[in-house]
Protein backbone atom coordinates (compact mmCIF):
# COMPACT_ATOMS: atom_id res chain seq x y z
CA UNK A 1 0.00 0.00 0.00
CA UNK A 2 3.00 1.89 0.55
CA UNK A 3 3.52 2.15 -3.20
CA UNK A 4 0.03 3.91 -3.80
CA UNK A 5 0.96 7.25 -1.81
CA UNK A 6 4.37 7.70 -3.99
CA UNK A 7 2.31 6.51 -7.19
CA UNK A 8 -0.48 9.29 -6.54
CA UNK A 9 1.41 12.23 -5.65
CA UNK A 10 4.52 13.26 -7.90
CA UNK A 11 7.16 14.62 -4.91
CA UNK A 12 7.54 17.93 -6.10
CA UNK A 13 9.81 18.71 -3.87
CA UNK A 14 12.23 16.33 -5.70
CA UNK A 15 12.47 18.03 -8.97
CA UNK A 16 15.66 20.86 -8.28
CA UNK A 17 17.88 18.27 -7.58
CA UNK A 18 17.17 15.05 -9.95
CA UNK A 19 15.28 17.28 -12.22
CA UNK A 20 14.27 15.63 -15.88
CA UNK A 21 14.21 11.82 -14.00
CA UNK A 22 11.98 13.03 -11.54
CA UNK A 23 9.66 14.69 -12.92
CA UNK A 24 6.10 13.58 -13.65
CA UNK A 25 5.63 9.40 -14.20
CA UNK A 26 9.09 8.81 -13.52
CA UNK A 27 9.31 9.83 -9.67
CA UNK A 28 8.15 6.82 -8.15
CA UNK A 29 11.02 4.53 -9.94
CA UNK A 30 13.61 7.04 -8.81
CA UNK A 31 12.32 5.58 -5.21
CA UNK A 32 12.03 1.94 -6.13
CA UNK A 33 15.34 1.60 -7.83
CA UNK A 34 16.86 2.92 -4.64
CA UNK A 35 15.13 0.65 -2.81
CA UNK A 36 15.72 -2.17 -5.17
CA UNK A 37 19.73 -1.42 -4.78
CA UNK A 38 19.62 -0.89 -0.80
CA UNK A 39 17.92 -5.06 -1.09
CA UNK A 40 20.75 -5.76 -3.24
CA UNK A 41 23.41 -4.69 -1.33
CA UNK A 42 22.00 -6.43 1.53
CA UNK A 43 21.54 -9.45 -0.49
CA UNK A 44 25.07 -9.74 -1.98
CA UNK A 45 26.42 -8.81 1.78
CA UNK A 46 24.71 -12.42 2.93
CA UNK A 47 23.82 -10.56 6.13
CA UNK A 48 20.48 -12.39 6.28
CA UNK A 49 19.54 -15.64 5.73
CA UNK A 50 17.90 -16.05 2.27
CA UNK A 51 15.33 -18.17 3.85
CA UNK A 52 14.47 -15.35 5.89
CA UNK A 53 14.77 -12.56 3.83
CA UNK A 54 15.89 -13.51 0.18
CA UNK A 55 17.74 -11.44 -2.45
CA UNK A 56 16.07 -9.54 -5.24
CA UNK A 57 17.05 -12.42 -8.28
CA UNK A 58 16.02 -15.10 -5.79
CA UNK A 59 12.52 -13.52 -5.65
CA UNK A 60 12.74 -13.00 -9.51
CA UNK A 61 13.52 -16.51 -10.06
CA UNK A 62 10.61 -17.73 -8.05
CA UNK A 63 8.45 -15.33 -10.20
CA UNK A 64 9.75 -17.15 -12.85
CA UNK A 65 9.35 -20.63 -11.66
CA UNK A 66 5.83 -19.91 -10.55
CA UNK A 67 4.70 -18.22 -14.39
CA UNK A 68 6.17 -20.98 -15.77
CA UNK A 69 4.50 -23.84 -14.12
CA UNK A 70 1.06 -22.04 -14.97
CA UNK A 71 0.56 -21.72 -11.27
CA UNK A 72 1.41 -17.77 -11.14
CA UNK A 73 -1.03 -16.40 -14.65
CA UNK A 74 -3.88 -19.29 -13.29
CA UNK A 75 -3.79 -17.41 -9.27
CA UNK A 76 -3.85 -14.19 -10.86
CA UNK A 77 -6.72 -14.55 -12.83
CA UNK A 78 -8.95 -16.17 -10.02
CA UNK A 79 -8.10 -13.74 -7.60
CA UNK A 80 -8.65 -10.97 -10.20
CA UNK A 81 -11.75 -12.14 -11.61
CA UNK A 82 -12.78 -12.29 -7.86
CA UNK A 83 -12.00 -9.02 -6.79
CA UNK A 84 -13.56 -7.46 -9.76
CA UNK A 85 -16.86 -9.84 -9.54
CA UNK A 86 -17.19 -8.80 -5.38
CA UNK A 87 -16.27 -4.93 -6.21
CA UNK A 88 -18.47 -5.03 -9.26
CA UNK A 89 -21.36 -6.03 -6.90
CA UNK A 90 -20.43 -4.01 -3.91
CA UNK A 91 -20.00 -0.93 -5.28
CA UNK A 92 -23.23 -1.08 -7.89
CA UNK A 93 -25.09 -1.54 -3.99
CA UNK A 94 -22.88 0.95 -1.96
CA UNK A 95 -24.11 3.42 -4.96
CA UNK A 96 -27.58 2.89 -5.33
CA UNK A 97 -28.12 2.56 -1.35
CA UNK A 98 -25.89 5.28 -0.97
CA UNK A 99 -28.07 7.52 -3.27
CA UNK A 100 -31.44 6.10 -1.26
CA UNK A 101 -30.63 6.89 2.12
CA UNK A 102 -28.93 10.29 0.75
CA UNK A 103 -32.41 11.01 -0.08
CA UNK A 104 -35.08 9.11 0.86
CA UNK A 105 -36.09 9.45 4.95
CA UNK A 106 -37.79 6.29 5.40
CA UNK A 107 -34.87 4.39 3.58
CA UNK A 108 -32.27 6.21 5.88
CA UNK A 109 -34.35 6.06 9.03
CA UNK A 110 -34.69 2.44 8.34
CA UNK A 111 -31.26 1.76 7.75
CA UNK A 112 -28.33 3.69 8.71
CA UNK A 113 -27.75 2.97 11.94
CA UNK A 114 -27.92 -0.63 11.16
CA UNK A 115 -25.27 -0.27 8.59
CA UNK A 116 -23.21 2.16 10.39
CA UNK A 117 -23.19 -0.46 13.40
CA UNK A 118 -21.70 -3.20 10.66
CA UNK A 119 -19.22 -1.16 9.53
CA UNK A 120 -16.25 -1.07 12.15
CA UNK A 121 -16.60 -5.08 12.03
CA UNK A 122 -13.45 -6.37 10.21
CA UNK A 123 -13.77 -8.42 6.85
CA UNK A 124 -11.56 -10.80 7.82
CA UNK A 125 -14.08 -11.52 11.03
CA UNK A 126 -16.66 -12.46 8.38
CA UNK A 127 -14.59 -14.93 6.55
CA UNK A 128 -15.36 -17.87 8.71
CA UNK A 129 -18.95 -16.91 8.71
CA UNK A 130 -18.70 -16.43 4.84
CA UNK A 131 -17.44 -20.23 4.50
CA UNK A 132 -19.92 -21.66 6.72
CA UNK A 133 -22.59 -19.72 4.88
CA UNK A 134 -21.13 -20.25 0.78
CA UNK A 135 -18.27 -22.52 1.19
CA UNK A 136 -14.49 -22.28 0.32
CA UNK A 137 -15.33 -21.55 -3.48
CA UNK A 138 -16.17 -18.98 -5.28
CA UNK A 139 -19.01 -17.22 -2.96
CA UNK A 140 -17.81 -17.08 -0.38
CA UNK A 141 -15.02 -14.80 -2.08
CA UNK A 142 -17.29 -12.95 -3.72
CA UNK A 143 -19.33 -12.16 -0.62
CA UNK A 144 -16.50 -10.61 1.89
CA UNK A 145 -15.10 -8.50 -1.14
CA UNK A 146 -18.58 -7.23 -2.02
CA UNK A 147 -19.59 -6.54 1.52
CA UNK A 148 -16.51 -4.75 2.32
CA UNK A 149 -16.56 -2.94 -0.89
CA UNK A 150 -20.23 -2.02 -0.30
CA UNK A 151 -20.17 -0.55 3.06
CA UNK A 152 -17.33 1.98 2.20
CA UNK A 153 -18.68 2.79 -0.76
CA UNK A 154 -22.50 3.23 0.53
CA UNK A 155 -20.54 5.38 3.15
CA UNK A 156 -19.11 8.15 1.06
CA UNK A 157 -21.98 8.23 -1.53
CA UNK A 158 -24.22 9.12 1.51
CA UNK A 159 -22.00 11.32 3.06
CA UNK A 160 -21.83 13.13 -0.54
CA UNK A 161 -25.50 13.19 -0.96
CA UNK A 162 -25.96 14.97 2.50
CA UNK A 163 -23.56 18.11 1.47
CA UNK A 164 -25.17 18.73 -1.90
CA UNK A 165 -25.05 22.53 -1.62
CA UNK A 166 -28.84 23.66 -0.89
CA UNK A 167 -28.37 26.77 -3.19
CA UNK A 168 -27.85 24.11 -6.32
CA UNK A 169 -30.95 22.64 -5.40
CA UNK A 170 -33.10 26.26 -5.13
CA UNK A 171 -31.51 26.89 -8.47
CA UNK A 172 -32.59 23.73 -9.74
CA UNK A 173 -35.63 23.93 -8.59
CA UNK A 174 -36.63 28.08 -9.73
CA UNK A 175 -35.03 27.04 -13.55
CA UNK A 176 -38.63 24.81 -13.02
CA UNK A 177 -36.54 21.08 -13.50
CA UNK A 178 -38.17 18.26 -12.07
CA UNK A 179 -37.64 16.04 -9.34
CA UNK A 180 -36.10 13.51 -11.76
CA UNK A 181 -33.70 15.95 -13.33
CA UNK A 182 -32.51 17.71 -10.02
CA UNK A 183 -31.69 14.12 -9.15
CA UNK A 184 -30.10 12.97 -12.40
CA UNK A 185 -28.20 15.95 -13.18
CA UNK A 186 -27.48 18.11 -10.02
CA UNK A 187 -27.93 15.96 -6.86
CA UNK A 188 -25.72 13.09 -8.46
CA UNK A 189 -22.72 15.21 -9.76
CA UNK A 190 -22.84 17.41 -7.09
CA UNK A 191 -22.53 14.26 -5.18
CA UNK A 192 -20.06 12.59 -7.29
CA UNK A 193 -16.43 13.63 -5.70
CA UNK A 194 -17.91 11.62 -2.87
CA UNK A 195 -18.99 8.41 -4.74
CA UNK A 196 -15.51 8.67 -6.42
CA UNK A 197 -13.83 8.64 -3.12
CA UNK A 198 -15.66 5.77 -2.07
CA UNK A 199 -14.57 3.77 -5.16
CA UNK A 200 -11.21 4.72 -4.98
CA UNK A 201 -11.36 3.00 -1.55
CA UNK A 202 -13.23 0.34 -2.39
CA UNK A 203 -10.95 -0.70 -5.26
CA UNK A 204 -7.98 -0.81 -2.80
CA UNK A 205 -10.60 -2.72 0.47
CA UNK A 206 -11.41 -5.27 -2.65
CA UNK A 207 -7.96 -6.57 -2.50
CA UNK A 208 -7.53 -6.01 0.83
CA UNK A 209 -10.47 -8.60 1.66
CA UNK A 210 -9.91 -10.85 -1.05
CA UNK A 211 -6.70 -11.77 0.14
CA UNK A 212 -7.97 -12.28 4.01
CA UNK A 213 -10.50 -14.72 2.55
CA UNK A 214 -7.85 -16.70 0.25
CA UNK A 215 -5.48 -16.64 3.07
CA UNK A 216 -8.10 -19.03 5.30
CA UNK A 217 -10.31 -21.24 2.76
CA UNK A 218 -9.72 -21.08 -0.39
CA UNK A 219 -7.88 -23.57 -3.35
CA UNK A 220 -6.66 -21.13 -5.17
CA UNK A 221 -5.80 -17.47 -5.98
CA UNK A 222 -3.08 -15.07 -4.44
CA UNK A 223 -3.76 -15.30 -1.34
CA UNK A 224 -3.76 -18.85 -1.16
CA UNK A 225 -0.55 -19.14 -3.00
CA UNK A 226 0.97 -17.22 -0.11
CA UNK A 227 -0.11 -20.06 2.55
CA UNK A 228 1.01 -22.31 1.40
CA UNK A 229 4.14 -20.91 0.25
CA UNK A 230 4.49 -20.27 4.39
CA UNK A 231 3.93 -24.33 4.91
CA UNK A 232 6.86 -24.67 2.91
CA UNK A 233 8.75 -21.16 3.97
CA UNK A 234 9.13 -20.27 0.18
CA UNK A 235 10.14 -16.38 1.82
CA UNK A 236 11.46 -16.02 -2.38
CA UNK A 237 7.56 -17.01 -3.52
CA UNK A 238 5.72 -14.94 -0.70
CA UNK A 239 8.07 -11.96 -1.53
CA UNK A 240 6.92 -12.38 -5.02
CA UNK A 241 3.30 -12.63 -4.38
CA UNK A 242 3.93 -9.21 -2.36
CA UNK A 243 5.62 -7.61 -4.98
CA UNK A 244 3.11 -8.42 -7.28
CA UNK A 245 0.19 -7.87 -5.25
CA UNK A 246 1.87 -3.93 -4.88
CA UNK A 247 1.77 -3.77 -8.10
CA UNK A 248 -1.73 -4.80 -8.79
CA UNK A 249 -2.93 -2.18 -6.05
CA UNK A 250 -0.80 0.89 -7.37
CA UNK A 251 -2.05 0.25 -10.66
CA UNK A 252 -5.49 0.11 -9.97
CA UNK A 253 -5.47 3.35 -7.80
CA UNK A 254 -3.76 4.53 -10.70
CA UNK A 255 -6.13 3.99 -13.01
CA UNK A 256 -9.37 4.61 -11.28
CA UNK A 257 -7.59 7.99 -9.95
CA UNK A 258 -7.46 9.16 -13.28
CA UNK A 259 -10.72 7.84 -14.49
CA UNK A 260 -12.21 9.94 -12.09
CA UNK A 261 -9.83 13.24 -12.38
CA UNK A 262 -11.74 12.88 -15.94
CA UNK A 263 -15.08 12.19 -14.95
CA UNK A 264 -15.65 14.81 -12.13
CA UNK A 265 -13.36 17.13 -14.09
CA UNK A 266 -14.65 20.33 -12.19
CA UNK A 267 -13.36 19.27 -8.90
CA UNK A 268 -9.60 19.97 -8.87
CA UNK A 269 -7.97 20.60 -5.57
CA UNK B 1 -40.99 52.07 -22.96
CA UNK B 2 -44.95 52.09 -21.23
CA UNK B 3 -46.56 49.57 -23.59
CA UNK B 4 -43.82 47.24 -23.19
CA UNK B 5 -44.96 46.37 -19.74
CA UNK B 6 -46.86 43.43 -19.16
CA UNK B 7 -49.49 43.02 -16.99
CA UNK B 8 -48.36 39.85 -15.40
CA UNK B 9 -45.68 39.36 -12.32
CA UNK B 10 -47.78 41.22 -9.54
CA UNK B 11 -46.15 40.10 -6.29
CA UNK B 12 -48.68 40.82 -3.29
CA UNK B 13 -47.60 40.03 -0.08
CA UNK B 14 -50.15 40.15 2.60
CA UNK B 15 -48.94 40.64 6.32
CA UNK B 16 -46.18 38.19 6.08
CA UNK B 17 -44.41 36.73 9.08
CA UNK B 18 -41.30 34.95 9.35
CA UNK B 19 -40.03 32.91 12.16
CA UNK B 20 -37.74 30.07 12.50
CA UNK B 21 -37.03 27.95 15.13
CA UNK B 22 -33.52 28.10 16.18
CA UNK B 23 -31.54 26.24 19.46
CA UNK B 24 -32.31 29.23 21.33
CA UNK B 25 -36.31 28.84 20.43
CA UNK B 26 -38.49 30.63 18.03
CA UNK B 27 -37.06 33.70 16.07
CA UNK B 28 -38.67 36.28 14.33
CA UNK B 29 -36.59 36.98 11.00
CA UNK B 30 -39.52 39.09 9.43
CA UNK B 31 -42.24 41.02 11.07
CA UNK B 32 -45.29 41.54 9.58
CA UNK B 33 -45.10 42.83 5.90
CA UNK B 34 -47.25 44.07 3.03
CA UNK B 35 -45.73 44.73 0.17
CA UNK B 36 -46.96 44.92 -3.54
CA UNK B 37 -44.67 44.68 -6.34
CA UNK B 38 -46.08 46.09 -9.52
CA UNK B 39 -45.84 44.40 -13.25
CA UNK B 40 -42.48 44.85 -14.58
CA UNK B 41 -41.27 47.27 -11.87
CA UNK B 42 -37.77 47.06 -10.22
CA UNK B 43 -37.40 47.33 -6.66
CA UNK B 44 -35.00 47.27 -4.62
CA UNK B 45 -34.41 46.31 -0.81
CA UNK B 46 -32.39 47.67 0.85
CA UNK B 47 -31.55 47.02 4.94
CA UNK B 48 -28.27 46.22 7.23
CA UNK B 49 -26.73 42.70 7.08
CA UNK B 50 -28.95 40.20 9.38
CA UNK B 51 -32.40 42.29 8.56
CA UNK B 52 -34.50 39.80 6.81
CA UNK B 53 -34.75 40.82 3.30
CA UNK B 54 -32.83 37.77 2.12
CA UNK B 55 -35.41 36.15 4.01
CA UNK B 56 -38.43 38.24 2.71
CA UNK B 57 -36.74 37.05 -0.79
CA UNK B 58 -36.59 33.44 -0.18
CA UNK B 59 -40.09 33.30 0.86
CA UNK B 60 -41.32 35.19 -2.49
CA UNK B 61 -39.03 32.60 -4.29
CA UNK B 62 -40.96 29.42 -2.49
CA UNK B 63 -38.04 28.53 -0.69
CA UNK B 64 -39.31 29.61 3.03
CA UNK B 65 -42.92 28.83 4.16
CA UNK B 66 -44.38 31.88 5.42
CA UNK B 67 -45.44 31.57 9.32
CA UNK B 68 -48.31 33.77 8.72
CA UNK B 69 -49.70 35.38 5.93
CA UNK B 70 -49.64 34.78 2.35
CA UNK B 71 -47.62 35.47 -1.25
CA UNK B 72 -49.36 35.57 -4.22
CA UNK B 73 -48.56 36.00 -8.08
CA UNK B 74 -51.17 36.80 -10.50
CA UNK B 75 -53.55 35.99 -7.94
CA UNK B 76 -52.18 32.75 -7.20
CA UNK B 77 -50.41 31.33 -3.45
CA UNK B 78 -46.63 31.00 -4.18
CA UNK B 79 -46.51 27.23 -2.35
CA UNK B 80 -42.76 26.38 -3.49
CA UNK B 81 -40.33 27.62 -6.00
CA UNK B 82 -40.85 27.27 -9.74
CA UNK B 83 -39.91 29.00 -13.16
CA UNK B 84 -42.38 31.80 -12.77
CA UNK B 85 -39.89 33.59 -10.12
CA UNK B 86 -36.28 33.09 -11.39
CA UNK B 87 -33.48 33.78 -8.78
CA UNK B 88 -29.99 35.09 -9.40
CA UNK B 89 -27.96 34.34 -6.39
CA UNK B 90 -24.73 36.09 -4.93
CA UNK B 91 -22.65 32.90 -5.68
CA UNK B 92 -23.84 32.57 -9.02
CA UNK B 93 -24.82 28.82 -8.19
CA UNK B 94 -24.12 27.50 -11.68
CA UNK B 95 -23.60 23.88 -12.15
CA UNK B 96 -20.11 23.28 -12.76
CA UNK B 97 -20.00 19.96 -14.48
CA UNK B 98 -22.19 22.08 -16.96
CA UNK B 99 -20.67 24.23 -19.72
CA UNK B 100 -22.40 27.98 -19.63
CA UNK B 101 -24.10 26.82 -22.48
CA UNK B 102 -25.16 23.57 -20.58
CA UNK B 103 -26.33 25.53 -17.32
CA UNK B 104 -28.45 27.74 -20.01
CA UNK B 105 -30.14 24.68 -21.44
CA UNK B 106 -30.30 22.47 -18.02
CA UNK B 107 -33.72 25.40 -17.20
CA UNK B 108 -34.73 25.02 -21.54
CA UNK B 109 -35.01 21.39 -20.79
CA UNK B 110 -38.28 21.15 -19.37
CA UNK B 111 -39.94 23.08 -21.71
CA UNK B 112 -40.32 20.71 -23.86
CA UNK B 113 -38.20 22.09 -27.12
CA UNK B 114 -36.64 20.21 -29.96
CA UNK B 115 -32.51 19.72 -29.58
CA UNK B 116 -32.45 22.33 -32.58
CA UNK B 117 -34.52 24.90 -30.92
CA UNK B 118 -33.03 24.94 -27.24
CA UNK B 119 -30.00 25.21 -28.82
CA UNK B 120 -30.93 28.41 -30.18
CA UNK B 121 -32.66 29.77 -27.43
CA UNK B 122 -29.41 29.15 -25.33
CA UNK B 123 -27.27 30.84 -27.89
CA UNK B 124 -29.32 33.63 -27.94
CA UNK B 125 -29.33 34.11 -23.79
CA UNK B 126 -25.97 33.84 -24.15
CA UNK B 127 -25.42 36.29 -26.68
CA UNK B 128 -27.70 39.06 -24.87
CA UNK B 129 -25.08 38.75 -21.97
CA UNK B 130 -22.04 39.06 -24.11
CA UNK B 131 -20.88 35.36 -23.80
CA UNK B 132 -21.37 33.61 -27.21
CA UNK B 133 -17.87 33.49 -27.21
CA UNK B 134 -17.75 31.76 -23.83
CA UNK B 135 -20.60 29.28 -24.43
CA UNK B 136 -18.30 25.94 -23.95
CA UNK B 137 -16.41 27.23 -21.42
CA UNK B 138 -16.91 25.70 -17.80
CA UNK B 139 -17.96 28.18 -15.03
CA UNK B 140 -14.63 27.97 -13.32
CA UNK B 141 -12.96 28.84 -16.68
CA UNK B 142 -14.88 32.38 -15.88
CA UNK B 143 -14.73 35.53 -14.15
CA UNK B 144 -16.48 36.59 -11.11
CA UNK B 145 -18.77 38.35 -13.91
CA UNK B 146 -19.07 36.32 -16.28
CA UNK B 147 -19.92 33.51 -14.06
CA UNK B 148 -23.09 36.17 -12.92
CA UNK B 149 -23.76 37.26 -16.62
CA UNK B 150 -24.22 33.44 -17.43
CA UNK B 151 -26.70 33.25 -14.43
CA UNK B 152 -28.34 36.07 -15.49
CA UNK B 153 -28.97 34.37 -19.36
CA UNK B 154 -29.80 31.06 -17.39
CA UNK B 155 -32.83 33.03 -15.68
CA UNK B 156 -34.07 35.12 -18.36
CA UNK B 157 -33.94 32.38 -20.57
CA UNK B 158 -37.11 30.37 -18.79
CA UNK B 159 -39.03 33.41 -19.02
CA UNK B 160 -39.32 34.32 -15.71
CA UNK B 161 -42.65 36.64 -14.51
CA UNK B 162 -40.79 38.09 -11.31
CA UNK B 163 -37.02 38.16 -11.06
CA UNK B 164 -35.64 37.78 -7.59
CA UNK B 165 -31.91 38.79 -7.14
CA UNK B 166 -29.95 38.45 -3.64
CA UNK B 167 -26.87 40.71 -3.33
CA UNK B 168 -26.14 39.65 -7.39
CA UNK B 169 -22.99 41.76 -7.99
CA UNK B 170 -21.89 42.01 -3.86
CA UNK B 171 -18.60 39.42 -4.53
CA UNK B 172 -17.93 41.63 -7.88
CA UNK B 173 -15.01 44.35 -7.91
CA UNK B 174 -16.62 48.05 -8.64
CA UNK B 175 -15.59 48.06 -12.30
CA UNK B 176 -17.38 45.11 -13.10
CA UNK B 177 -20.24 45.88 -10.79
CA UNK B 178 -20.75 49.38 -13.06
CA UNK B 179 -21.07 47.45 -16.30
CA UNK B 180 -23.19 44.48 -14.91
CA UNK B 181 -25.47 47.22 -13.62
CA UNK B 182 -25.86 48.72 -17.01
CA UNK B 183 -26.21 45.01 -18.30
CA UNK B 184 -29.09 44.26 -16.34
CA UNK B 185 -30.80 46.95 -17.04
CA UNK B 186 -30.55 46.18 -21.12
CA UNK B 187 -31.69 42.71 -20.06
CA UNK B 188 -34.52 43.88 -17.68
CA UNK B 189 -36.33 46.31 -20.58
CA UNK B 190 -35.98 43.55 -23.02
CA UNK B 191 -37.91 41.39 -21.18
CA UNK B 192 -39.72 43.15 -18.19
CA UNK B 193 -39.69 40.64 -15.60
CA UNK B 194 -40.72 42.32 -12.08
CA UNK B 195 -37.34 42.68 -10.22
CA UNK B 196 -36.62 42.32 -6.63
CA UNK B 197 -33.34 43.80 -6.12
CA UNK B 198 -31.75 42.78 -2.26
CA UNK B 199 -28.72 44.75 -2.01
CA UNK B 200 -26.80 46.45 0.93
CA UNK B 201 -25.52 49.02 -1.06
CA UNK B 202 -27.52 52.13 -0.80
CA UNK B 203 -25.84 53.56 -4.40
CA UNK B 204 -26.85 50.65 -6.11
CA UNK B 205 -30.10 50.55 -5.30
CA UNK B 206 -30.53 54.44 -6.39
CA UNK B 207 -28.57 53.68 -9.41
CA UNK B 208 -31.04 51.02 -10.53
CA UNK B 209 -34.25 50.60 -8.60
CA UNK B 210 -37.73 52.46 -9.81
CA UNK B 211 -38.63 51.77 -6.02
CA UNK B 212 -36.61 51.99 -2.85
CA UNK B 213 -37.49 49.92 0.38
CA UNK B 214 -35.52 50.53 3.58
CA UNK B 215 -35.76 48.02 6.33
CA UNK B 216 -34.63 47.98 9.78
CA UNK B 217 -32.55 45.83 11.59
CA UNK B 218 -33.40 42.43 12.89
CA UNK B 219 -36.26 41.43 13.14
CA UNK B 220 -36.93 43.19 9.87
CA UNK B 221 -39.86 45.34 8.49
CA UNK B 222 -40.04 47.62 5.67
CA UNK B 223 -39.47 51.73 7.46
CA UNK B 224 -39.27 53.56 4.26
CA UNK B 225 -40.18 54.04 0.35
CA UNK B 226 -38.74 56.14 -2.32
CA UNK B 227 -40.04 56.12 -5.64
CA UNK B 228 -37.64 57.17 -8.34
CA UNK B 229 -38.43 58.92 -10.96
CA UNK B 230 -34.84 59.46 -13.06
CA UNK B 231 -34.19 58.68 -15.79
CA UNK B 232 -32.09 55.99 -16.23
CA UNK B 233 -29.43 55.27 -16.66
CA UNK B 234 -28.65 57.28 -13.48
CA UNK B 235 -25.25 58.51 -11.85
CA UNK B 236 -25.16 61.07 -8.66
CA UNK B 237 -23.00 63.34 -11.03
CA UNK B 238 -26.09 64.25 -13.04
CA UNK B 239 -28.87 62.71 -11.58
CA UNK B 240 -29.73 65.89 -9.75
CA UNK B 241 -29.27 66.68 -6.04
CA UNK B 242 -32.67 65.09 -5.27
CA UNK B 243 -30.50 61.34 -5.69
CA UNK B 244 -27.44 62.51 -3.03
CA UNK B 245 -30.61 64.03 -0.33
CA UNK B 246 -31.97 60.88 -0.57
CA UNK B 247 -28.75 58.51 -0.50
CA UNK B 248 -27.70 60.36 2.99
CA UNK B 249 -31.59 59.71 4.30
CA UNK B 250 -31.09 56.35 3.70
CA UNK B 251 -27.28 55.90 4.69
CA UNK B 252 -28.79 57.83 8.57
CA UNK B 253 -31.40 55.34 8.69
CA UNK B 254 -29.29 52.20 7.92
CA UNK B 255 -26.89 53.90 10.99
CA UNK B 256 -26.45 51.12 13.76
CA UNK B 257 -28.20 52.82 17.11
CA UNK B 258 -25.36 52.44 19.27
CA UNK B 259 -26.70 53.82 22.28
CA UNK B 260 -30.17 52.28 22.09
CA UNK B 261 -29.44 49.16 24.13
CA UNK B 262 -26.83 50.92 26.64
CA UNK B 263 -29.45 51.17 29.86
Amino acid sequence: MALTDQQGKTPVAWRPSLTGLASGVGAPFISLGFVLLLWTLVGLSGAIPEAIFPAPWSVWSATVEMWQNGTLPNDLKVSLSRAAIGFGIGASLGIFLGLMTGRVVVVRTLLNPFLNLLRPIPAIALVPVAIVWFGIGEGSKYFVVSYTVFLTVWFNTHHGMQYVPETYLRAARSLGASRFREFATVIIPAAAPHIFAGIRLGVALAFLSLIAAELSGASSGLGFRLQEARQYIRTDRMFSLLIILGILGASFDYLVNRLGQKLVHWEQA
Amino acid sequence: MADAIPQVGRVEIDDLVIRFNTKQGEMTALEKTALTLEPGTFTALIGPSGCGKSTLMNAIAGFVDPSAGQIRLDGQAVTGPSKDVGVIFQQYALFPWFTAIGNVRFGLKQMGLSQAEELERAHAALEEVGLSAHADKFPQQLSGGMKQRVAIARTFAVGPKVLLMDEPFGALDAQTRISMHSLLLDVWQKHRATVLFVTHDVDEALLLADDVRVMSQAPGRLIRHYSMTQQRPRAFSTSGPELLEIREEILGLLRPRETANEH
